[in-house]
């Protein structure tokens, strides 16, 4: 038995110190320019499809950015509309028809030729009823749809129902689909079930630079270079540069980090989160990631009362809640940049509604700003009638009922849970109770859609940067205006206000006449706050330093939507 | 006494029981996840018109009422058909055999390697009470079963990320495709011991444990001190004689474990990346995937039924006095 | 060894009892430019190098996303003792004595670790000792009577075996008010851990009942008349102590662990009620392991605790032992 202690010891001090020495950080890759090679991605969900219009995940619309085309693209770095599949086009005067001229030459991946007709399928698909389309409201315009005829195979002409601020921009939504592989589906009304994770891969063809090349349920899905993909780079050589895209699928976010710092990884789909900056940091001080500051992200983390009265059922805090005095004390009591550090570790900026200065063409800064002032907040309140009758440091109105309140968020998020504690904590010096209760995220979705809660903090995500694509948000009908859900005419005077100017500038074809109305609603919205916008955070990213070419961008994905340009250099990433 | 006919009875009782507490509990996990708050067009919340959500929802049957719609899955299922999976669009059998295909295999590494490690330790420090060895074995047990599973996976994927040792998880390598069939066996199994250690280890404590226990008590029966007195030397008696009669507890135990590991466990395939069937039954609770829920609770609640009957197959295999009280 | 493990648990039961006190800061003040703070150096000497009183030095953030502290080394901050009904602290509002650190908010993780020991204890023994009370008895029962009640019984233990909690507190927790009172959370996390857990001590406990019936002192204590309880509880279930012990080891972490997951799933303490098992969960990510390694210490409390149990129930010293002198 001493000789089986002995050995057991030995070998435990010889594990102890096989990890010590082994302990390494990898060292920086060479840099060696070439065409070719691989990139090793991560993801942190299955595709469910890959059609895009059915499903809206951020996998799904990683791998439509890198397997199909539109017929314009939004470059997310610039927010300049770009020509795609469409080399170029005509408006009307009205600004309600839009001649598009096809790229000649495009083939899809398996060599039958891109007309019109795709496009059209396209269209069809997408309003055809019980297709399982989920974007069709990003194609209509006021409700009624867009429409498109072919008067040739290379042309197609799209019309509005009404004039349409945007313009052609609307068509970055619409990814077109390979009719000859995909029309028998629709025909037999199984157009959602078409390209599901079972499907064939030859079945799945595309316009995009990558083709889908093995899917490996649960593990990874690898993408090879589309030698039919119709884009050269600006010297005229056929992209995309690399030969091979692997995305590993990587639930935990943590892992996915150790992964990326351990160079297993080149590069990840979403932002750094506050507490990974430091780890991220010493690997770009190594030389081995390169730390990108993606700027001001373009989404606020919000915090709104439900301001349906319905929902109150004649409870007396209601009386205060509606008063817009009572959400701009709430304002003016908290301090903005203490919030920042708190929840953000000092990378956010103060915001004062829901566009930030990450939304560069849309941003106003000439809102009504509620500077952080503790008194003034304190007098407001008392003018609302709010007092500390009872010394318990909770104010109370005239009959005694308390301002406290319930406020759900998510679960699981450290950023939003952080938040809503910071939030309890700055508002409870002005008297003001909060409890915050994190729910997992189905839970607290139900919530919301049904106007069952008092208050919440979250972040509520804009389907995109161009407000009049962002409707369904502004119009107090609309079905994303989630601080009143269910509206038949608007409940007061400013959202009627809102009402009138959005239509306005959705229906303007001047781009300088649609923001200054646009300027007008922030102004409006930043005056009687339905939801109060504390901080924006500023996003950082970080990539292998083997990845070059990218234009990193705000939105997500942040390299990938562009990866037709990326290019590596150096040897293969991971030690696999 | 029943003999061998009483013994098939019993047995035809056990099975029959277990399939009607698969049926039971899958249908459980099917209608409580239905009566869980929201569905799985949480996500398309505010991003979709309500008609959209409700076109949807009417597509996957959520519009109809949790009795009809119970009545038409159970009519499916006990034909096997357990329908499509709304988060894959793929039937749910062939998702939940792959997952489960993947969780058996790290089950099965995990329970070889807790069994190697965790009964001969367990036999070692019921025997020896004192001693370095013994109070070492016994502290690192304690401490494994002081760290929950989430943290031991990532503590072990952050040693493989910065030694290299082992792959930092994943079932394969990236260029797995690129493989031919025994190459792509040698891959995955070397994929296996970083999950496999993080999912044995609380075992292995509590094999241990249990171990240490039943024999501690086992070498203090009267007949031990009889054997010793016959001359039967220290290492006889233990291995033969006093090991077997401290098997009952662990015997109890061990299917359970078996039947558990089988159902996958949620936090070491996140962190590790294991596509198995925790992590799928994770997944479809979290979208609240209906069909997916009641195929993977399916799954597990065989594992376990099979598990617990296994268990006491095993109890009756090691006390013959056990074997005799069922089959009467 | 058992007065070793008493002793411990008393120490750990006294050092919560007494949280309030011994916690130089409250477990649920954020110190909102401390988040990750190291543990607060105490220094003995002054700068010229001569002994004076214990003091530490404020921490001044120099970088917040890179986490940088230093020393103000301008203003010392001497350690009061029995100040402000603490034994030790610092008068200063800015320069808290963090004995084990701060957590990422910034709260004292000594504090917490204390005030998380009233909590986590005091739900995981209640839970254990709720399994074991009731798994005894079920257990008892099943073994002794045979026959239906048998039968009955341990299909209702595989039942509950097999179905997971965790879609029961999902729906559970729809139909519950947002905000639940601690007390509430308390008792039913009790409760739920003891339906949870009583099935794996029922299993054991009627497989010792089992085979210890039909040994010879049960039947003579029988035939001379003493009635069904007093067989049980003077002569059968003593047998299962050994059993008991490391099943009261096993189900004390498991418990403290698992309120880590149903606070996931939405049945959880509130935010200001710190528990070792969700101060774990919250450490287990990339930015403490290596930068914050004090974050885990719950670990080593656990470990603490559940040596501490370990020891004080293992029961009498055996017969083999003593022999360990001539060697094997």
């Amino acid at each position: 038995m001493r000789r089986a202690s002995i050995v057991a010891i030995v070998l435990a001090i010889g594990v102890l110190v096989g990890v010590v020495v082994t302990w390494r950080t990898p060292s920086s890759p060479a840099s060696s320019a070439s065409r070719g090679g691989q990139l090793v991605a991560s993801i942190r969900s299955e595709p469910r499809s890959f059609n895009r219009l059915v499903a809206r995940d951020q996998t799904v619309e990683l791998l439509a950015l890198l397997t199909q085309s539109r017929l314009v693209r939004v470059n997310r770095s610039t927010f300049e509309t770009e020509p795609a599949l469409a080399e170029s086009w005509e408006v009307s005067p009205d600004g309600r028809v839009y001649t598009v001229h096809l790229r000649p030459g495009v083939t899809w991946s398996d060599g039958t030729p891109f007309t019109s007709a795709d496009v059209l399928f396209t269209l069809d698909a997408v309003f055809a009823p019980g297709s399982g389309v989920v974007i069709a409201s990003a194609l209509t315009i006021e409700g009624a749809p867009i429409t498109a005829s072919a008067p040739d195979a290379q042309t197609v002409v799209f019309t509005y129902p009404a004039a349409f601020g945007p313009g052609i921009r609307l068509l970055d939504n619409l990814w077109i689909l390979p009719r000859h592989k995909l029309e028998p589906a629709l025909r037999a009304g199984a157009f959602a079930q078409a390209w599901n994770s079972k499907t064939p891969l030859s079945e799945i063809v595309g316009t995009g630079p990558f083709v889908v090349r093995d899917y490996q349920p649960g593990q990874r899905v690898v993408l090879e270079r589309n030698p039919r993909y119709w884009r050269t780079s600006q010297e005229g050589s056929p992209l995309p540069y690399l030969d091979r895209i692997v995305l590993e699928i990587v639930p935990d976010q943590n892992a996915e980090i150790l992964r990326l710092i351990s160079g297993h990884v080149d590069l990840t789909q979403s932002e750094l989160r506050p507490e990974d900056y430091l780890p991220v940091k010493r690997a770009a001080d190594q030389g081995r990631l390169r730390l990108v500051d993606l700027g001001v992200g373009p989404d606020p983390d919000g915090f709104w009362f439900c301001l349906k009265p319905d929902a109150w059922r004649g409870d007396p805090r209601f009386a205060f809640v509606q008063r817009p005095e009572f959400r701009r004390a709430i304002s003016h009591a908290v301090n903005r940049e203490r919030f920042a550090e708190t929840v953000f570790l000092g990378a956010a900026v103060p915001v004062w509604g829901p566009i930030t200065p990450g939304n560069r063409p849309w941003f106003s800064p000439n809102v009504p700003r509620y500077p952080y002032d503790v008194a003034r907040a304190q007098a407001m309140l008392s003018e609302l009638g709010l007092e500390d009758r009872n010394g318990n440091g909770v104010r109370e109105d005239s009959n005694g009922v308390e301002a406290r309140f319930t406020i759900i968020t998510v679960r699981g998020n450290s950023a939003m849970e952080r938040g809503a504690g910071a939030l309890r904590d700055e508002l409870a010096r002005v008297g003001i109770a909060l409890d915050v209760a994190p729910l997992e995220f189905g839970a607290m979705i139900e919530r919301l859609l049904t106007s069952r809660y008092e208050g919440i903090y979250y972040r509520p995500l804009a389907s995109d940067l161009d407000p009049a694509i962002n409707m369904d948000m502004w119009l107090s009908s609309g079905s994303a205006h989630f601080w009143h859900l269910g509206q038949k005419s608007p409940a007061s005077e400013w959202e009627r206000r809102i009402d009138g100017l959005m239509r306005e500038q959705a229906a303007t074809l001047d781009a300088a006449r649609r923001r200054e109305l646009f300027d007008e609603v922030q102004r409006i919205f930043a005056e009687n706050l339905p939801v109060i916008y504390f901080v924006a955070p500023r996003f950082y990213y970080a990539h292998s330093t083997r990845v070059t070419g990218g234009s990193p961008s705000v939105l997500r994905p942040p390299l990938l939507w562009d990866a037709d340009a990326l290019s590596v250099t150096g040897p293969p990433s991971g030690t696999e | 006494m029943g003999g061998s006919g009483g013994l098939r009875w019993y047995v035809t009782r056990r099975l029959l029981f277990a399939l009607l507490l698969v049926l039971l509990v899958s249908s459980a996990a099917m209608m409580l996840t239905r009566l869980a708050p929201g569905d799985l067009t949480a996500e398309l919340a505010l991003r979709a018109t309500p008609e959209e959500i409700a076109r949807t929802r009417a597509r996957f049957g959520l519009d109809r009422g949790i009795a009809s719609q119970w009545t038409a899955w159970a009519v499916h299922a006990v034909r096997l058909d357990f329908g499509d999976s709304f988060l894959y669009n793929r039937p749910v059998g062939e998702l939940v055999a792959r997952g489960a295909l993947n969780s058996a295999a790290l089950a099965l590494a995990a329970l070889l390697l807790a069994t190697m490690v965790g009964i001969p330790l367990g036999i070692l420090t019921g025997t020896r009470q004192t001693g370095v060895m013994a109070n070492a074995v016994r502290a690192a047990s304690l401490l494994c079963l002081s760290v929950p599973p989430l943290l031991t996976s990532l503590l072990f994927v952050w040693v493989a990320a910065r030694t290299g040792w082992f792959p930092v998880g994943g079932m394969s390598s990236a260029n797995a495709s690129d493989l031919d069939w025994s190459a792509w066996m040698a891959d995955v199994a070397w994929h296996l011991p970083l999950p496999a250690l993080a999912l044995a280890l609380p075992i292995a404590a509590t094999l241990e444990r249990l171990q240490a226990q039943s024999m501690h008590e086992a070498v203090g029966q009267p007949f031990v001190v009889a054997a010793l007195a016959r001359g039967l030397s220290r290492r006889q008696l233990v291995l033969r004689h006093a090991w077997r009669a401290s098997l009952r507890p662990v015997c109890g135990l061990y299917g359970l474990v078996i039947g558990a590991l089988l159902s996958g466990s949620f936090a070491v395939e996140y962190v590790t990346s294991w596509p198995g069937l925790g992590r799928l039954t994770f997944d479809a609770l979290r979208a609240r995937d209906i069909y997916l829920v009641a195929g993977c609770a399916t799954a597990g609640a065989l594992f376990l039924a099979v598990g617990s009957f296994v268990s006491d197959l095993l109890l009756a295999l090691a006390d013959p006095r056990v074997r005799e009280m069922e089959a009467a | 060894m058992i007065r070793a493990g008493r002793a411990l648990l008393v120490l750990v039961a006294l050092l919560a009892l007494a949280a309030p006190v011994l916690a130089p800061n409250p477990p649920d003040v954020a110190f909102r430019d401390l988040s990750f703070a190291p543990p607060s150096r105490i220094h003995l000497t002054d700068p010229a190098g001569r002994m004076t009183r214990p003091h530490t030095y404020p921490l001044r953030l120099v970088s917040r996303l890179e986490r940088r502290y230093e020393e103000d080394r301008s203003r010392p901050q001497p350690i009061r003792w029995f100040h402000r009904g603490r034994v030790a602290t610092v008068t200063y509002e800015d320069a808290p004595l963090l004995l084990l650190g701060a957590d990422g908010q910034g709260r004292d993780l000594f504090a917490r670790l204390l005030y998380g020991a009233r909590t986590s204890l005091a739900l995981s023994m209640a839970a254990t000792i709720g399994a074991l009370i009731i798994g005894v008895a079920v257990g008892a029962i099943a073994g002794y009577a045979g026959g239906w009640a048998d039968e009955a019984l341990s299909r209702l233990a595989d039942f509950i075996l097999v179905l997971p909690a965790i879609y029961v507190v999902l729906a559970l927790r729809a139909v519950m008010p947002l905000v639940l009172p601690d007390r509430t959370v308390f008792l039913l996390m009790t409760g739920i851990f003891a339906v949870v857990g009583w099935p794996f001590v029922a299993r054991g406990v009627r497989a010792i009942v089992v085979s210890e019936k039909t040994r010879e002192y049960a039947e003579a204590a029988q035939a001379l008349g003493a009635g069904h309880v007093r067989v049980l509880w003077r002569h059968l279930l003593p047998a299962s102590r050994g059993f008991l012990a490391v099943q009261a080891t096993l189900l004390l972490p498991a418990f403290i662990l698992a309120e880590a997951t149903m606070s996931y799933i939405g049945l959880g303490f509130s935010e200001r009620t710190p528990s070792w098992g969700t101060m774990l969960v919250d450490a287990a990510n990339v930015a403490t392991l290596g930068d914050v390694p004090w974050a885990l210490a719950p670990a080593g409390a656990i470990f603490v605790v559940v040596l501490g149990v370990n020891l004080a129930v293992q029961g009498r010293p055996q017969i083999l032992r003593t022999s360990s002198r001539s060697g094997l």
